[in-house]
């Protein structure tokens, strides 16, 4: 029997929760479907060895968008963001290494120690770098305008984006317009001289994708990065006390407040369409839940090539979607360690050595050793050196372990999801050591150190968090694929050929990492049709 | 002799010469200095061996502007176009891909590959015509400064959005991935068939350091079908001996219109005055007077060589020191004693009248790409090849074949140096020869001579610098209202009367002349209006 009901939502990833809530908030009575137990998405914490817990997938936020965590009151109901001086960590295989801070002046320093000339640049790109940023904020907040029928509120808030861009002033003008398609390397090359400087700001620039440091186009992933994390040229970390999980329980806890129900174990098997709208779910228990509007947090593949009979969609928009790439090239390895790793190059005076691993540590000292990772996988395999982008929680909230020990969590690139040789079910462990190993050349006495590994494929991400082809933003951040585009042209204002049917997941703008502003976006552009 | 004109154009290549042909018409004194002994800059055809000649740098002609042809009346200062059919690209496995002008015959041929792919060429074939329809007129504007409020440009933008507008939804989604997906990602949506792919995605990544699975290389796959003789779209070919017929078509037209050309004319300086441009100084100490000033070689050579840094302000020599050369390839001609014969299709015939591609597969294509990006030339690098003596014999000796071998890539910026090219240089044209010899084994014994061409000769002989092609690479951030450095797109220079004409403007590099005559365009509009 069906039960009526006003809003499902599918998936209680953040996004979910955040579109969840906005719609509560304005008196609809959204119901959360989470197929997993715990609802949270790739946002979650687990406990995967006794006393050992770490954020299972993303292991910092986007930032979480000030003003939803604002909304949300995230705060009141526990959540606890940390986010440590540090910001990054880049050793060299020298065993010298490079330490960005929140605080310019002070990383700029650190710079100088390398070359004079790059201290002085690194705040210059900085400052141009945030007031960039501070400009594409707005695009992120907004939904992008309809390509064919722009509304007057599209042009107004173009518009408005249009005067703070002229705001900029030539310069910064310019360098926006140049800076977008081009190659993440040539633009830190303009900048820097330093190899290890160079590779540490281009790492944010091709984190998460399928594209190498040399890929036209990932300067704009890093300016869209920066867009979100309020254009600091280190990046930013947050971590969640009690890990991301904590984040997306706060999250579930203020939708429910606001009255939307989230019920767990409760897997969509497919999308009901009559007459060319959606009509509500129906589980794979064979539960029906009919609806008067259905909102998906899954990524548009899943959703509109899994959960939709293709019947109900036009073959040119499903030859569109199928063409939408989704592949991912993002494993994760997450360590329990007996104890801080020795750095080499926190050997000697001064080092701090828990300080200085506070924030990410990033391993891809150079651009070539960055685009060689890419290189390996363009041909089906994964890095055998890979660029690696890590955390040590535990250092900032000692919760996470037992006393003295720690987790580190690693997010290693490149990792194809469709390897050449080989499948990720014999070949699993391989990466994990694969991934020590080339951690071991800078920390030596890291091996002695792991007590439990847990090793997460791209096939993982797929089977075990609905993660099309493992792709964690659900997908590719090219610029085919962002703002109008994304995911398809025509397509980009989280509503879909079918009536009552949304989507609010990472594969809508702007997509990127926690901040919740897909979930914000999608939820105000909803109630707008919904009535 | 007088040595005051009204317009001294630096350089008698293309552009150099279409702009000073339109200069002329319009009344204005002009003189064209060349470097060499010869017109034409990179379009050029010299004897390198007795009887033997060759088109020693660019090869084939496909985008000179229609306009231009008309309006100067080229046909009848002798240039002649032959066609130059088809694509043959012969396959590890034995076999080969052949795509001819004829359109039936080239979808018979890929369906022996692929019947998905064949069905997808018709479609694909018509996609690429629109794509074209909208781009075209971009090719022959100046473009605007997206900064200024200037109502003109501001007009330009909208007339631009509007087109965007006004295509159909399927137009407008293939534009946009177009203009922002790397080659290989494009044609992966339409085709399945590995080699088709390679040898289209080749096209996208000529004359830059882009491989084919980098983001912007998509676009270039257009030029492919905007290539344009007489009205037909598409149509490739040769200029009846060699492209430097073309140079001295134009050439001719530029002297009728009463412009005088010098050869043998290198300059030493430009002479700046008060923030003026008036005239230059050649290398043989002659001072020549001149109100208009434009330079069609590239901006490293006429700003930082050419200019005292102290005329120009800091953050445009800045730009100009950012603006990306790189170049990427390099050129084997080869004298034959008789014609290369292909394993997967033996003797002569017409496959061999139009370009042979060595592009057998995707991966080799990217294995190119990542040879250079570490700094050394390609082991088994991408070749475009074209025997231009079968369409034209007047170019070799009774029975004796010149080969034009295009070779991607080959970096200017080698690990060891620019300088170790002339130490590498043989070992690049033997890398040529073996890997046109794995598909025609016979080549290695009808060799008679050989020339290589690097990208270190192609700076020090034609003055690209690094070796680029294009006068700059063409990637997305050096193009339109970027090209070549932002804020300077429309041909003029921050030293008034100084102008820009070369490939290193809008709409780049290839043989298209547009470049010059929208420079002369705007510097008519400057000189009715009395600016200068």
């Amino acid at each position: 029997m069906a039960t009526a009901r006003d809003v499902v939502i599918i998936g209680g990833g953040h996004n979910g929760l955040v579109t969840a809530f906005y719609l509560a908030r304005a008196g609809r009575k959204p119901l959360v479907l989470e197929r997993r137990p715990v609802a949270g998405g790739a946002a979650i914490t687990d406990e995967f060895h006794p006393g050992f817990k770490c954020s299972t997938l993303a292991h910092t936020g986007g930032p979480l968008r000030a003003d939803v965590a604002r909304d949300m009151q995230l705060e009141t109901r526990g959540l606890q963001i940390l986010r440590p001086e540090t910001r990054v960590f880049a050793p060299s295989p020298e065993g010298r290494a490079l330490v960005l801070y929140g605080d310019v002046a002070r990383t700029a320093q650190g710079i100088a120690t390398f070359s004079k000339k790059d201290a002085a640049k690194y705040t210059e790109f900085h400052q141009s770098l945030r007031r960039i940023a501070s400009v594409l904020g707005d695009l992120e907040s907004m939904a992008p305008p309809s390509v064919d029928h722009p509304s007057a509120g599209d042009l107004w808030s173009l518009l408005k984006t249009g005067r703070r861009f002229r705001a900029l002033g030539k310069k910064d003008m310019f360098r926006l317009l140049r800076w977008g398609p081009m190659a993440v390397a040539d633009l830190v090359a303009e900048w820097f001289e330093t190899e290890l400087l160079r590779g540490t700001i281009a790492g944010r620039g091709i984190f998460g994708t399928f594209l190498g440091p040399w890929s036209a186009g990932t300067s704009a992933v890093l300016l869209q990065r920066a867009a979100a994390d309020g254009g600091e040229a280190a990046g930013d970390v947050s971590f969640v006390r009690g890990g991301m999980g904590a984040l997306t329980q706060a999250m579930a806890a203020a939708a429910r407040a606001a009255g939307a129900e989230i019920r767990t174990g409760a897997d969509v098997a497919r999308i009901s369409v009559k007459d060319g709208a959606a009509k509500g779910v129906v589980l794979t228990t064979g539960e029906e839940i009919a609806s008067q509007a259905v909102i998906s947090n899954a990524d548009p593949r899943r959703t509109l090539l899994g959960l939709v009979d293709p019947l109900h969609l036009e073959p040119d928009f499903l030859i569109k979607m199928q063409h939408y790439r989704c592949v991912g090239y993002t494993a994760k390895v997450n360590l329990a360690l007996s104890g801080l790793p020795a750095f080499t190059a926190l050997k000697g005076p001064g080092g701090d050595g828990a300080a200085a691993l506070s924030g990410r540590i990033h391993i891809g000292p150079e651009i070539d050793y960055l685009e060689r990772a890419y290189d390996d996988a363009k041909y089906g395999d994964f890095s055998k050196a890979p660029y690696m982008d890590i955390t040590i929680p535990s250092i900032a909230d000692p919760s996470l372990a037992p006393q003295g020990k720690h987790v580190m969590s690693i997010v290693a690139q490149f990792a194809p999801y469709k390897l050449k040789k080989g499948d990720w079910a014999t070949r699993r462990e391989e990466l994990g050591d694969t991934v020590v190993k080339a951690l071991a050349a800078y920390a030596p006495d890291l091996p002695g150190r792991v007590l439990q590994g847990q090793v997460i494929t791209p096939k993982d991400l797929e089977e075990t968090y609905g993660l099309t082809g493992g792709q964690i933003y659900h997908g590719e951040l090219a610029l085919d694929q962002l703002f109008t585009m994304r995911p398809l042209l025509g397509w980009a204002r989280y509503a879909t050929p079918i009536r009552s049917l949304f989507l609010c997941g990472s594969g809508t703008h702007p997509g990127v990492g926690v901040t919740g502003a897909s979930g914000a976006n999608a939820a105000r552009e909803i109630l707008k049709t919904l009535r | 002799m007088s040595t005051t004109y009204d317009a001294v154009i630096i350089g008698g290549g293309h552009n150099g010469l279409v702009s000073a042909a339109y200069l002329a018409r319009a009344g204005m004194k002009t003189l064209v200095l060349e470097q060499r002994h010869v017109l034409g800059g990179a379009a050029v055809t010299e004897e390198v061996f007795p009887g033997f000649k060759f088109s020693v740098c660019s090869y084939v002609v496909s985008l000179l502007r229609p306009e231009i042809i008309r309006e100067l009346d080229l046909p009848r200062h002798g240039l002649e176009i032959l066609p130059l059919d088809g694509t043959f690209t012969p396959m590890h496995s034995g076999d080969y891909l052949w795509r001819v002008n004829d359109h039936g015959k080239t979808v018979r041929e890929i369906r022996r590959h692929s019947k998905l792919d064949a069905e997808a060429y018709e479609e694909f074939g018509q996609a690429m015509v629109q794509m074209c329809r909208f781009v075209k007129p971009i090719l022959s504007m100046t473009p605007p400064d997206p900064t200024s409020l200037d109502p003109r440009g501001l007009m330009k933008l909208l007339f631009l959005g509007r087109r965007f507008q006004a295509l159909s939804g399927q137009d407008k989604y293939n534009q946009v991935q177009l203009m922002t997906m790397s080659a290989i990602d494009f044609l992966d949506q339409w085709f399945e068939t590995d080699v088709l792919k390679a040898t289209m995605s080749a096209s996208g990544i000529i004359g830059t350091f882009l491989g084919v699975r980098s983001p912007g290389t998509a676009y270039v796959l257009l030029h492919h079908y905007m290539g344009e003789i007489d009205g037909a779209f598409r149509s490739w070919g040769f200029a009846r001996g060699g492209t430097g017929a073309i140079s001295n078509a134009i050439g001719d037209a530029a002297r009728e219109a009463g412009v005088e050309i010098r050869t043998k004319a290198p300059i030493a300086k430009i002479l700046v005055k008060d923030g003026r441009a008036k005239g230059v100084v050649l290398q043989n100490g002659d001072e020549i007077q001149a109100d208009v000033v434009s330079s069609s070689v590239d901006p490293n050579l006429t700003f930082l060589k050419m200019i005292d840094a102290g005329s120009l302000p800091d953050e445009f020599l800045e730009e100009v020191r950012r603006y990306k050369f790189r170049g990427s390839s390099g050129k084997v001609n080869m004298a034959l004693d008789a014609l290369p014969d292909f394993k997967c299709l033996p003797g002569p015939g017409a496959h061999l009248r139009g370009a042979i591609s060595i592009s057998p597969s995707v991966e080799h294509m990217e294995r190119a790409y990542d040879d250079a990006k570490y700094g050394q030339f390609s082991r088994r690098p991408y070749i475009d090849i074209v025997i231009p003596s079968l369409t034209d014999p007047s170019v070799a000796p009774p029975g004796k074949h010149v080969m034009s071998c295009f070779v991607q890539y080959a970096p200017y910026k080698l690990k060891e140096g620019p300088q170790d090219w002339d130490r590498q240089r043989e070992a690049f044209g033997d890398t040529v020869v073996d890997s046109i010899a794995q598909f025609a084994p016979n080549l290695k014994s009808i060799i008679r001579h050989r020339q290589v061409v690097t990208p270190l000769d192609l700076e020090r002989e034609f003055g690209l610098s690094e070796g680029n092609i294009f006068q700059g690479e063409l990637s997305l951030e050096q193009l339109f209202f970027l090209r070549p450095v932002p804020g300077w797109a429309q041909y003029r220079t921050p030293v008034k009367n100084l102008y820009m004409c070369g490939s290193a403007t809008h709409p780049g590099g290839g043989i298209m002349g547009a470049n010059g005559r929208i420079a002369a365009m705007e510097i008519l509009k400057d000189w009715a209006k009395g600016a200068i």
